[in-house]
């Protein structure tokens, strides 16, 4: 693991309207640790997540990427970060449903501007690294819940990227598939190397981490050294 | 707990009720649906207007009608002598009788108080303010009469009708004028120009089916978030049979309130058409009633199809407590029946190649087969769409996101672009037969091509040179010219004047005095028996074959024959033409000139190679059937926009992943734009070939010159890529919303 933190969160606030959804949350994410964020339901983690991934913009404190503040990036550059070096899985999935599995996953890679080919190949041998090689013709419709889980980690491994966020990502699953999901799922990333970020109210799901920290009243409260 | 009838009330009121729950969107949605219905009821109301006024009309026209046939009645007391005439001023046509009583007991005309004597005239309250008008004195000098009273509504087929009785003393038995002894006691057929029937009838297609495929598509406005309502009533208990019932109660509130948005609107309607309406097609308010029965049936008949429209929409959908489920993605969609309606259409229609003249049973085919043919366009789309963009793919991102969304569900946006293509379809056909009309009144007989742009035709026997001594002192007439026409023979012409006025009727190339020419069907070395005159005249080997300038196919052989040519024979001519040409700097020459005309001879005919009339009728159609188009495209456009904001609202979580991941707007932007862009694309190429096909098959069926409507094609398909582009264009503000990062947090 890094010495230098990958991404800090410092004193983040945010609120929704009345709400204040983070009261000076501050964090660290080192390069290839799997960070679990937990914490009961409403406590800010989902949102420190999204403020993280640049998704949200906290109202004060900083977010820091390596040495970039990501407060004061446009959001054209933000998308470009997240395209390029962030990588997502939620807790259904929320696959494109008119796209095909292999499709699914080719998609970020497209979008970042790879030909048509390229991508398929590279999403093609993502699902085979996630053993559901026979599903890449199918659309997310016509596969099973913990499929359609495992192509969309296929979906955030594809670009290689620095960072996966992960937000319940097993939330929807049963027991059984959360547990094969997970293997994958974090096999594959410690594979590439990348940092996981993960949002879980579930101990079995963050057994799979690195380090926990737990979020409430919107802030980190407790933070376990890394294992 | 109640149950039955009640039960079924308290649902539909439930869905009426949730049809505006929904706050701004609700009402946005039930008032979509509303001006859609309303404006389908406006058209069809108006459709169910038609018959009663144009019945109502033709009952007045009927009843001062006059039978010009009746050789029994006797000269009496109460017997008058008619000759039909008419004129024309600017661009105002105008019709009326000459009547010569015998005796002192003459019939009125209906709407006439007292009979004109010589010198004396009734005329319609349009004409009367014409007249008065300080512009026209040319006008009231037309007739050396004085106005003595104005005819009643009960004889005029309108109010704008211009139509007038002039008392004479100047007809004659003995000449062929009629004699009558009442007004009203023939059975008159009334004489319409079969193309004039053929329009009127292509007209009303068009202008009813696109609004009946807009009206279908409309009930259906929001149908994605009403499910979504529907659902959340499954989860409280509601039952499938309940969940439609309810469904029809929002439908029913949006065709009850488009019923009485569409009566309004046909309110508007026939007080414009009693205000606006010209000439024959002008209707007393009192005339303007719909056909009970077809009112009956609208009232009924349009929320009844509202309903079933959005049950059968509901088949396809299974809606559960727990969300919605479409099954269109399983169903492939299949040819065969979809080619039945445009082929029983086109066999309808098929016909009509051997032209219509001469028939008088060909109204309920063309409306059937056009109907047909329209309505086929709706159904051979959501084919066609299909089967396109399932062997679309590769691309960039926006593109391959648009493909497969079309792949996947093409139901939405097929729908609204069915109203595009049925209209463009139709408006092309119509675009079509009007310009293939308009290029017969345009051939080479228009006034740029021809010399003499006025020609004469007296209808009395007036020496010539009463004429030629009018005409010299008439002014703004440059020069004229005599034709004498002489029948040769029971199906051949003689036409003989100057080199000059020949010119006028073919192609000649070089003409000296002494040539002769032949024509339609004119042989050289021909001999004829001219006229009355009985004498033979032979056409001399030198007579040169020429091509008429004409697109009219004439009834005969014509011979053009030059003074000189045929100067030892004796010929009396059948009838003489006078050729002029005006001044083109004295816009006044024209009426000076039908003032001579009128004031020699009330019965000749004046007519014009530059008469705007016709052209200026058909372009004037042509521009309303455009504007209406118009109007209509732009609102499928909002209904397109509508669908857009829906479905994007229904996709917003998809849309949040794809930003998370970084997807550019732009990509999204051009998604939605090829998601637009492609039915409509699609849906142009198969309206601009059916249009275009239906165009030719009438423009043979009235005998004109096979044109392609370009004008046309390329102003639909122009509008066609504005309503695309505007309805991207009004989406956008709705993809920023949703695809904000922040939304993602809902998810």
């Amino acid at each position: 693991m890094a010495d230098q933190p990958l991404l800090t969160a410092d004193d983040v606030h945010l609120s929704f309207g009345e709400t204040r959804a983070l009261q000076g949350a501050s964090l660290h994410v080192y390069g290839g640790e799997v960070l679990a964020l937990m914490g009961p339901s409403g406590s800010g983690k989902s949102t420190l997540l999204h403020c993280l991934a640049g998704i949200l913009t906290p109202e004060s404190g900083s977010i820091r990427y390596g040495d970039r503040d990501m407060a004061t990036m446009s959001d054209s550059d933000r998308s470009t970060l997240r395209r390029g070096e962030f990588g997502f899985v939620f807790q259904f999935g929320q696959l494109v449903p008119e796209l095909t599995c292999q499709e699914n996953v080719a998609l970020p890679l497209r979008l970042a501007g790879a030909g048509r080919r390229e991508a398929h190949r590279q999403a093609a041998s993502w699902l085979d690294r996630l053993e559901v090689p026979d599903v890449a013709a199918k659309r997310p419709g016509q596969v099973s819940g913990g499929q359609g889980q495992r192509v969309a980690v296929a979906r955030a491994l594809v670009t290689r990227p620095k960072v996966i966020f992960a937000d319940e990502p097993t939330g929807a699953l049963d027991s059984l598939n959360g547990e094969l999901v997970m293997k994958l799922f974090i096999a594959a990333a410690k594979e590439t190397g990348a940092a996981v970020v993960l949002v879980t109210h579930e101990p079995r799901v963050a057994a799979y981490s690195d380090r926990e920290a737990v979020v409430r009243d919107g802030r980190v409260r407790e933070q376990e050294p890394a294992r | 707990m109640i149950r039955g009838p009640r039960r079924w009330l308290f649902e539909l009121g439930l869905g009426a009720r949730m049809s505006v729950a929904g706050g701004r969107a609700g009402w946005f949605r039930l008032g979509l649906i509303a001006i859609g219905v309303g404006l389908g009821v406006a058209v069809l109301l108006g459709a169910a207007t038609v018959p009663a006024a144009i019945a109502a009309s033709n009952a007045r026209t009927d009843a001062r009608a006059i039978d010009n046939f009746d050789e029994d009645v006797v000269k009496g007391d109460d017997t008058l002598l008619v000759s039909r005439t008419g004129t024309t001023f600017g661009d105002y046509a105008f019709s009326g009788e000459m009547l010569q009583a015998e005796g002192s007991r003459p019939p009125l005309p209906p709407g006439v108080t007292r009979f004109p004597g010589p010198g004396e005239m009734v005329v319609s309250p349009e004409l009367d303010r014409l007249m008065r008008e300080p512009g026209n004195a040319l006008l009231r000098e037309r007739w050396d009469a004085e106005v003595i009273g104005v005819i009643g509504d009960e004889g005029l087929s309108g109010p704008a009708e211009l139509f007038f009785y002039l008392g004479t003393d100047t007809l004659s038995a003995e000449d062929g004028d009629p004699r009558i002894e009442g007004f009203g006691d023939a059975t008159i057929e009334q004489d319409v120009v079969p193309i004039f029937v053929l329009l009127t009838l292509v007209g009303m297609v068009v202008l009813l089916i696109p609004v009946m495929v807009f009206m279908a598509s409309a009930v259906r406005f929001g149908d994605q978030s009403r499910d979504r309502r529907l659902a959340a009533l499954r989860l409280v208990g509601a039952d499938a049979a309940m969940t439609r019932r309810i469904a029809a109660g929002e439908t029913l509130a949006g065709a009850v309130v488009g019923l009485l948005i569409g009566g309004l609107l046909w309110v508007g309607e026939i007080l414009l058409a009693n205000r606006y309406g010209t000439g024959a097609l002008s209707f007393y308010l009192s005339d303007l009633r719909p056909v009970p029965l077809l009112v009956a049936v609208i009232v009924v008949g349009v929320p009844v199809v509202a309903v079933l429209v959005t049950l059968s929409a509901m088949r396809r959908v299974v809606v559960e407590p727990l969300g919605v489920t479409r099954m269109s993605v399983t169903v492939r969609r299949r040819l065969w029946w979809r080619l039945i309606l445009p082929l029983v259409g086109l066999g309808l229609l098929w016909p009509l190649y051997q032209g219509i003249d001469g028939r008088s049973d060909y109204e309920a085919q063309v409306v059937a087969g056009m109907a047909f043919l329209l309505v086929g366009i709706s159904l051979l789309l959501p084919w066609l769409v299909e089967a396109v963009v399932r062997r679309l793919g590769g691309g960039s991102p926006a593109w391959e996101l648009a493909v497969r969304r079309l792949q996947f569900d093409s139901g939405t946006a097929v729908r609204s672009v069915s109203g595009i293509a049925v209209s463009v379809a139709g408006v092309l056909a119509m675009q079509g037969i009007v310009t293939g009309i308009e290029s017969l009144y345009n051939g080479s007989g228009s006034a740029s091509a021809v010399r003499y742009g006025m020609e004469i035709l007296p209808g009395t026997d007036l020496p010539e040179r009463t004429w030629t001594a009018a005409l010299d002192s008439t002014p703004g007439v440059l020069e004229y010219q005599t034709v004498r026409m002489v029948r040769a023979g029971d199906d051949a012409t003689l036409r003989i004047g100057s080199c000059p006025v020949l010119q006028q009727f073919a192609r000649l190339g070089e003409c000296r005095d002494g040539d002769v020419f032949a024509l339609d069907g004119a042989a050289p070395g021909a001999t004829y028996t001219l006229g009355e005159s009985g004498s033979s005249w032979t056409s001399p080997a030198t007579t040169r074959v020429v091509d008429s300038k004409s697109d009219v196919p004439a009834s005969g052989a014509t011979v053009l024959v030059t003074p000189s040519a045929i100067s030892g024979v004796a010929v009396k001519p059948d009838n003489t033409y006078f050729y002029v040409a005006l001044d083109p700097g004295a816009p006044q020459a024209v009426e000076h000139l039908r003032n001579t005309a009128v004031g020699l001879d009330l019965q000749a005919y004046v007519f014009s190679y530059a008469n705007s009339t016709v052209r200026d009728a058909l372009a004037g159609m042509r521009d309303a059937l455009l504007v209406g188009s118009i109007a209509l495209l732009f609102l499928i456009g909002a209904s397109m926009i509508v669908n857009v904001a829906e479905q994007l609202r229904e996709r917003r979580k998809v849309l949040a992943v794809l930003v998370a991941f970084g997807t550019r707007r732009r990509t999204l932007s051009g998604s939605v734009l090829y998601q637009v862009a492609i039915p409509v694309a699609l849906g142009m190429i198969l309206a601009v070939s059916v249009g275009t096909l239906l165009a030719t098959i009438l423009m043979v069926a009235v005998d004109a010159p096979l044109t392609v409507d370009w004008f046309g094609i390329g102003t639909t398909s122009a509008i066609a890529a504005i309503v695309v582009l505007g309805t991207t264009a009004a989406g956008l503000p709705a993809l920023w919303r949703l695809t904000r990062p922040g939304n993602l947090r809902s998810e």
